[in-house]
């Protein structure tokens, strides 16, 4: 396959849409069950007489199953498509197996996350952050992972190492190094009791947010910006230099979680200046990407493009934003309030998601056969801004209210009524989204088959260059 | 794209190549670190702190306790409510003494939390009756107006007086949080102490007098030091804030108009005073607004400023109705202090000031005349059938009828409600 056409490379014979198409599907699925979960927690919390808190539907288990749900359903199914659509394009190999790929399509949607919920809601979890499936489920996950790795990396070695495009390094690392950090958060907590097992909690509080959405979104991004607009990478130096930093300070991050807890201070102020030196590192990542998208604005009509150009200022936004907040002086005021939950939605639904649905409207295009809806897209863009700016708006705010009340010492009912119109207003925020995001599956499941390559045709941002870096996409590629 | 045939064939030397190769072995030499650094070696200088503060046996969880803490876990209720206290002057304000490592060493996992839209439980121990606990689970806004905590009602048979297993578990769970580091005792905080002694002034904070270690908001015994601020107990306060205040602090269990009709109160035992029916000196209302009434469901409102609970006393002041005293004798007022002091003195005290001989044994502190008094229909009525939920009996079958009237309009002619009279200081009476 040549890159010639005007709709820039369009997928190769070793690209298993199928897979691309079915991972899609699951991932926009479970985005739509997670999204649901979340909603039915922030109305709750507005409205907490409408569902009893014990049963299936209580806040505390659909809020274990929101998160969950976005993390391993949504983004996880989100980055194998995007895995299926560019680990042929970047190592020149196919995938190791099509067979495989069904086996691990099954596996993750059927044996981690349906299950994975049906024991949280029914009761059955472990109470740690962004590690609620119970240990079972935590097997599969890991198993999952392994699937993936035999799945995925064996493409990349068998090219060798010294061609990889910065996208490859981010996929091989976020394989390797997600596999690594699982267990700490949660398998160690169950057999390392308090405090201690609290220092495990932190690390794979950061490391799930590092080592897995971080490096993944990155590679969509890194990969779909020179593909979109057809000109190479700014400077694959410091593609490499962030990548390198990114690996290196990530994992170092997670105490600043407990900051001011009894977890000795050496480890809690390593944490704070490795988040320091991330937020430098950020600004070089994004200071690269940027530069790549000269030319095409930071609202390119190719919706792909738009999203992810969109996620990459999102990344710059919450990575600075957590590097402020981790400072002692900040994080005293600030830590337990909905600061953080703003800030976690700006990560997981600002930047992760739209890194994410970037890729997948990305690998859709690409696809002959799918189906692809542009003014569904359209509007699917315009309602996720929408409800990302305002969810991520009013939490802050939310949280500038309660850690006022906090710090002013008034009674502890002053901080929870002072912040109940911000949950009302959350509440709509999240329909937004949710609108959003059913826009999104319309976007991809109606309209005309092969409507991503035409719409690629007819006018999406494409700048006209004729040349595209030996670096991108193998070496293969030439106009 | 077609592999194997590159426009531009890329050189990559060895020093590239080598490069990869060190910073392949660099990232995954930093993952390493991260976990000796933030994992493993904090769990090394935890355990040294543990060995060198903890109590040789802590109390660990009964069966039931530990049930209630996976209700705990399986609820979320980690996730609205810390149990872990930062040593910062605001954390230990509001919340006690900081969570020292040894406290959580029982916790499979550890459930600190990183969110907190409810307070923080890590001293909840004894700050709420259980039969508060039970009506805050199965109806939160009816004992605290304005909450968003979720209702548990299927923790229950109906009705907070018919917990399930779950709910009693639970609220057994909640009675242990910082239950072991109180009874590590003053021997525990001379230990953090010394630990500490050397340390900067937020680790000192670590250690704390044993007296002072529970959640800052706790009941305490009538009349225990430090006694309530001064101007609480003046008639200044502002009453519009204070019927506002009462409406979603109080009326939940004491009812709208003070009746002790609340939504809650048929749950609670004691029931909620009914202060419609009582008469109070500005003392007694600043005693129980800032000290709480051990052995009730009456928490200490120690965390409002003195102005909203001077503005709280005056509302309730407002509410009371009180009855014109019954036409009386010497010789009948003379009766009833024989038979108060036969029948009554050894709890309520020779001068009525609820402080006597037995007093400090029973749960609910018996009731001080001199302080309060409830208008004659509720004297009867306490004296023949007794008070549910506190040491106080019925008298109906003991005491013949003139008796009981004799006592009761004694009782009633105890009350000063001017606040000079009020009992010395009762903080060497009380333990």
């Amino acid at each position: 396959v040549t890159a010639s056409s005007p709709a820039g490379p369009t997928t190769g014979p070793d690209v298993e849409t199928t897979l691309v198409h079915a991972h899609g599907v699951a991932a926009l699925t479970t985005l739509l069950v997670s999204v649901s979960f979340g909603l039915v927690a922030a109305t709750s919390l507005a409205y907490p007489d409408l569902i009893d808190g014990a049963s299936w539907l209580g806040w505390g288990r659909v809020r274990y199953a929101h998160t969950q749900g976005i993390m391993l359903g949504w983004l996880g199914n989100a980055f194998l498509a995007f895995l299926y659509h560019a680990v042929p394009i970047l190592s020149g190999r196919p995938v190791t197996s099509a067979a495989l790929g069904r086996w691990l399509f099954g596996w993750w949607n059927f044996a981690v996350m349906a299950p994975g919920w049906l024991l949280v809601l029914s009761g059955r979890s472990q109470p740690l952050e962004w590690a609620e499936f119970p240990l079972p489920i935590d097997a599969a996950v890991l198993a999952g992972l392994l699937l993936a790795a035999v799945q995925f990396l064996p493409p990349f070695f068998a090219r060798g190492l010294d061609q990889l495009y910065v996208s490859s390094w981010y996929i091989v690392g976020a394989l390797v190094f997600t596999a690594l950090a699982y267990p700490m958060g949660n398998v160690v907590p169950e057999l390392v009791p308090g405090a201690r097992g609290a220092a495990f909690s932190g690390l794979w509080i950061h490391d799930a947010i590092g080592l897995f959405v971080t490096p993944l979104a990155l590679a969509i991004i890194y990969f779909v910006i020179p593909a979109a607009t057809r000109r190479p990478i700014y400077s694959h130096f410091l593609s490499m230099l962030g990548f390198w930093l990114l690996f290196f300070v990530y994992p170092l991050n997670g105490t600043h979680h407990y900051v001011y807890s009894v977890i000795p201070m050496e480890a809690q102020q390593a944490a704070i200046a490795a988040s320091t030196i991330l937020g430098v590192d950020v600004v070089l990542v994004v200071a690269n990407l940027l530069l790549s998208l000269r030319g095409s604005g930071l609202l390119p009509r190719d919706v792909g493009l738009r999203l992810v150009a969109t996620g990459t200022v999102f990344y710059l936004l919450v990575s600075l934003q957590g590097s402020v907040q981790a400072q002692m002086a900040v994080n005293a005021r600030l830590h337990f309030s909905d600061w953080v939950v703003g800030h976690s939605h700006l990560a997981m639904m600002g930047f992760a998601t739209f890194a994410g649905a970037g890729g997948l409207v990305h690998a859709w295009q690409r696809i002959p056969w799918a189906r692809y809806n542009t003014r569904a897209l359209a509007w699917s863009y315009w309602l996720l801004l929408g409800g990302v700016v305002l969810m991520v708006g009013d939490l802050t705010w939310a949280g500038l209210v309660e850690s006022g009340a906090w710090s002013r010492g008034l009674p502890w009912m002053d901080s929870v009524e002072a912040a109940r119109p911000f949950w009302v207003a959350r509440v709509h925020a999240g329909a937004l989204t949710a609108g959003g995001f059913v826009a999104l599956l319309l976007g991809l499941t109606t309209g005309p088959r092969g409507g991503g390559l035409e719409a690629l045709a007819n006018g999406a941002d494409a700048p006209h260059v004729d040349h595209v870096g030996p670096r991108f996409l193998g070496a293969g590629e030439s106009a | 794209v077609t592999a194997g045939t590159p426009a531009t064939p890329p050189r990559v030397g060895r020093a590239v190549r080598l490069s990869y190769a060190v910073a392949g072995i660099g990232g995954v030499g930093f993952f390493v670190l991260s976990i000796v650094l933030l994992g493993v070696w904090p769990g090394r200088a935890l355990e040294r702190d543990m060995r060198a503060l903890s109590p040789d046996a802590p109390l660990g969880l009964t069966a039931s306790e530990a049930r209630g803490r996976r209700v705990f876990a399986r609820e979320g209720c980690a996730y609205c409510h810390t149990q872990q206290v930062r040593f910062l002057d605001a954390d230990v304000a509001r919340f006690g003494a900081p969570t020292l490592a040894w406290e959580t060493e029982v916790e499979y996992p550890h459930l600190w939390g990183t969110r907190r839209i409810g307070p923080d439980l890590a001293r909840q121990a004894g700050v709420h009756s259980d039969d508060w606990q039970f009506a805050h689970l199965f109806a939160p806004r009816a004992v605290v107006p304005g909450s968003v905590m979720p209702a548990y009602g299927a923790l229950f048979d109906g009705s907070p007086v018919r917990p399930r297993q779950d709910a009693r578990d639970l609220v057994a769970y909640l009675g242990t949080l910082g239950r072991a580091r109180e009874l590590a005792g003053p021997e525990g905080e001379a230990r953090a102490q010394a630990r500490w002694a050397r340390a900067d002034a937020h680790l000192r904070q670590m250690a704390f007098p044993s007296a002072e270690i529970g959640h800052p908001s706790r009941a305490r015994a009538r009349g225990a030091v430090p006694a309530p601020p001064a101007g609480l107990s003046g008639p200044t306060g502002d009453v519009e804030r204070g019927l506002s205040l009462y409406a979603v602090r109080c009326s939940g269990c004491h009812g709208a108009r003070g009746a002790g009709d609340g939504e809650a109160a048929a749950w609670l035992s004691p029931r909620p005073a009914n202060l419609a029916g009582h008469t109070y000196a500005p003392r007694r209302l600043a005693d129980a607004l800032w000290h709480g009434a051990i052995g009730t469901s009456m928490p200490a409102w120690r965390d409002y400023s003195p102005s909203d609970l001077a503005a709280l006393a005056a509302a309730v002041a407002r509410f009371s109705q009180p009855d014109a005293l019954a036409a009386t004798n010497a010789e009948r007022i003379g009766h009833g202090r024989d038979v108060y002091a036969a029948n009554c003195a050894q709890c309520h005290g020779e001068t009525g000031d609820g402080l006597g001989s037995a007093a400090a044994a029973q749960r609910v502190a018996p009731t001080d005349f001199r302080g309060q008094r409830a208008n004659r229909a509720l004297t009867l009525e306490a004296i023949r059938r007794g008070v549910e939920g506190t040491s106080m009996g019925a008298w109906a079958d003991r005491l013949g009828t003139q008796d009981i009237e004799a006592v009761a309009d004694y009782v009633q002619s105890l009350f000063q409600a001017d606040a000079s009279t009020a009992p010395a200081p009762a903080a060497e009476r009380t333990p």
